[in-house]
């Protein structure tokens, strides 16, 4: 029973961090705007390695390769591309259509829809680290890692506090 | 070394200052005999056949893995050998099989399949006779391994050795070919050189990191009753028997109160001549001492490369990416800064952090009658089950992203345009990567938990006063909470 009150007492403390972690610091600020990202591809990373942008925001993405052919997938958007050294052209296809015909492109649009961090990653085999060929969109205001990280302090505390209300209980008895 | 002399680390009783084991068995708390539960299960292992059979099928697709790494497509993702050692095998291995089934793989690894032959020049019976204390008839020279070496120091450094080119070994399949050849070349060679299992216990860069994280699995083999073990003339389990080999991992089940070191191989149970080996199912974390400095650094050297990998594998940094990839990218002094921080990380500064943090702990908690090596031993087994969530949440992303590639290479296994069973040309398709995130962070929670309590009971157990105990543990404790806040920003951040 004892167990139990301190594993309630714990969690209960761990969701209080979260959600004000949370609450101080996950609402976005700025207003919605259109980023351009002009991204190179090469073996095994893209440029820019990392994109910053908020909920709401419109993502342009112009994609070219700087050598062999690569593709772009981007988890959590429905998007997938393969980009051809030397073409201005992508060809864009839909992971939730498959049987669908992919269409040539010069930009693909996205809108930042959903918060967290997104990797973008090379879908078309491009060598030996092809596996490992990512990038990350991250969408502000980032609440899993925002929550999970202050439920991580909040998980020290509970633990302390549990530790040290064991000792007041000691003593008093 | 006596046969019956096992080595004192290996099956050393409780020391001084911590609580005596229970008088029937190492086992505290809640356990399940599953023996007993299914008997079914007792007879299996107990059949003379049962290594030999699980071993053998195992045998056989390592060796066509390594025909199709010869062979095959020098493109990783489209060979056999590295989709299914190093994504299938390294999934299962880290997230179910050493969490839920202890080093049960070193039950079915093929790597010293040659060498038990050597020893024993036989498959499946048992010799007896005599050979240096033993009563099974060995072959080979049967030397002693030597006591200076007789830890795990060999399997940590080769271990960050091979990791430091773990890009090449990863995803280049003729290095895979050499890597694993070579362990079952040397395990031969030593096996007719050493008693036992000299390779698995000393030299294999797996079987080191199998027996630190084996000490959070669920499952143990155990004495049910050390009664029993302590009133047995005849130590089967260590010297043999005519019903089973002796151990070859040096293992007497009278001492036995850790799983680092058993490879459950099932020759203790077939042995024994009073019953008395259970196969236990037990909470998580349950083995929580380190006993050597050796292991302690492996735990070190673990926690450091789930993070390196983390960044090298699965982060987006090219240039990192770039000094992994020293053989196709030519760069020797950005390997060298890569290797150099590797291992400076893992040998050095965590080492170094962790130990102040306990030496200020010690002082916080104004105990200076506890030793430093004492509390450092005992602390660093933070690092235990922290390391191993960090691993398994290094490890979902490898199969949610990548693990189409298995259908792919099941029906073209070498990469040269066959379609077996018509999954060749499945396209890649991740499964939920956006939600990736969403698993990793609650491990890292669980492991940060584990951790966190770990050392606080240790730090109890120590002390006896939880306010000391609190102080004693803290700076340790934000150490963690540091370190898993540094792994969310990687997965999450």
């Amino acid at each position: 029973m004892r167990v139990m009150r301190q594993a309630m007492f714990v969690l209960v403390v761990v969701v209080l961090f979260a959600v004000a972690g949370v609450w101080a610091n996950g609402r976005s600020a700025d207003e919605p705007q259109t980023r351009i990202i002009h991204m190179t591809a090469r073996q095994y990373a893209f440029e820019p390695s990392t994109i910053r942008a908020n909920l709401g925001d419109t993502l342009v993405f112009r994609l070219q390769s700087a050598d062999v052919m690569h593709g772009f997938y981007l988890e959590g958007h429905d998007v997938e591309a393969v980009i051809t050294p030397q073409s201005p052209y992508v060809e864009l296809r839909r992971p939730s259509e498959p049987d669908a015909r992919p269409q040539k492109v010069e930009e693909i649009v996205v809108t930042a829809d959903r918060t967290g961090k997104f990797r973008y990653r090379c879908s078309h085999t491009c060598g030996t680290m092809h596996p490992f060929m990512m990038g990350e969109l991250v969408v502000a205001p980032n609440r899993l890692f925002i929550a999970s990280s202050w439920g991580i302090v909040g998980l020290t505390a509970g633990l302390a506090g549990t530790a040290l209300s064991s000792r007041k209980k000691q003593n008093g008895a | 070394m006596n046969a019956l002399e096992t080595i004192e680390r290996r099956s050393a009783a409780a020391p001084t200052g911590l609580p005596e084991p229970s008088k029937r068995t190492f086992l505290t708390g809640r356990r399940m005999e599953l023996f007993e539960k299914f008997p079914r299960l007792y007879w299996l292992v107990t059949r003379r056949w049962f290594q030999f059979a699980v071993v053998v099928p195992n045998l056989l697709f390592f060796y066509a893995f390594l025909i199709a790494g010869v062979f095959g497509s020098p493109v990783g993702n489209r060979n056999i050998i590295i989709i299914f050692i190093w994504i299938l095998w390294w999934f299962a291995l880290i997230t179910a099989l050493v969490p839920f089934a202890s080093r049960v793989w070193c039950t079915v690894c093929p790597l010293p399949f040659f060498g038990d032959w050597i020893q024993r020049r036989a498959l499946i019976n048992v010799r007896t006779g005599r050979t240096c204390g033993l009563q099974n008839q060995m072959y080979g020279l049967n030397k002693k391994w030597p006591k200076a070496l007789s830890n795990i120091w060999l399997q940590n450094i080769a271990f960050l050795g091979l990791c430091t080119f773990s890009a090449m070994l990863v995803t280049r399949p003729i290095v895979t070919v050499w890597v694993l050849g070579s362990l079952i070349v040397l395990a031969a060679l030593m096996a007719g050189v050493f008693r036992g299992r000299t390779f698995c216990n000393y030299v294999c860069p797996i079987s080191g990191f199998l027996s630190l994280f084996s000490m959070t699995s669920t499952l143990a083999l155990r004495s049910k009753d050390l009664d029993v073990c302590a009133k047995c003339k005849t130590k089967s389990c260590s010297v043999g028997s005519d019903k089973g080999w002796a151990c070859p991992w040096g293992i007497y089940m009278g001492k036995l109160d850790r799983n680092n070191y058993c490879g459950l191989c099932m020759e203790c149970v077939k042995s024994c001549p009073n019953d008395n080996i259970g196969l236990f199912l037990r909470p998580a974390m349950s083995d929580t001492r380190i006993k050597g400095y050796d292991e302690s650094w492996k735990a070190f050297i673990m926690l450091t490369l789930a993070a390196a990998y983390s960044i090298v594998l699965l982060g987006p940094y090219g240039i990192v990416k770039d000094f992994a990839n020293v053989a196709e990218v030519g760069d020797w002094k950005g390997f060298g800064i890569y290797a150099g921080g590797l291992w400076l990380t893992a040998l050095a500064a965590l080492p170094a952090a962790f130990a102040a943090c306990v030496w200020i702990g010690r002082r916080l908690a104004g105990r200076s009658d506890l030793g430093q090596k004492e509390i450092f031993l005992g602390l660093s087994y933070v690092f235990v089950p922290m390391g191993l969530l960090a691993w398994i949440a290094f490890s979902f992303p490898l199969i949610m992203i990548n693990g189409s590639y298995i259908l792919n290479v099941m029906s073209d296994p070498m990469g040269r345009g066959w379609d077996l069973f018509r999954t060749a040309q499945i396209h890649w398709s991740p499964i939920l990567p956006e939600y990736v995130g969403c698993i990793q962070a609650p491990l890292l929670f669980l492991g940060a938990f584990y951790a966190i309590r770990a050392g606080y009971r240790f730090a109890l157990e120590k002390t006896g006063t939880p306010a000391v105990a609190v102080r004693l543990a803290a700076p340790v404790s934000i150490l963690v909470t540091a370190i898993t806040l540094a792994f969310l920003k990687l997965f999450v951040g």
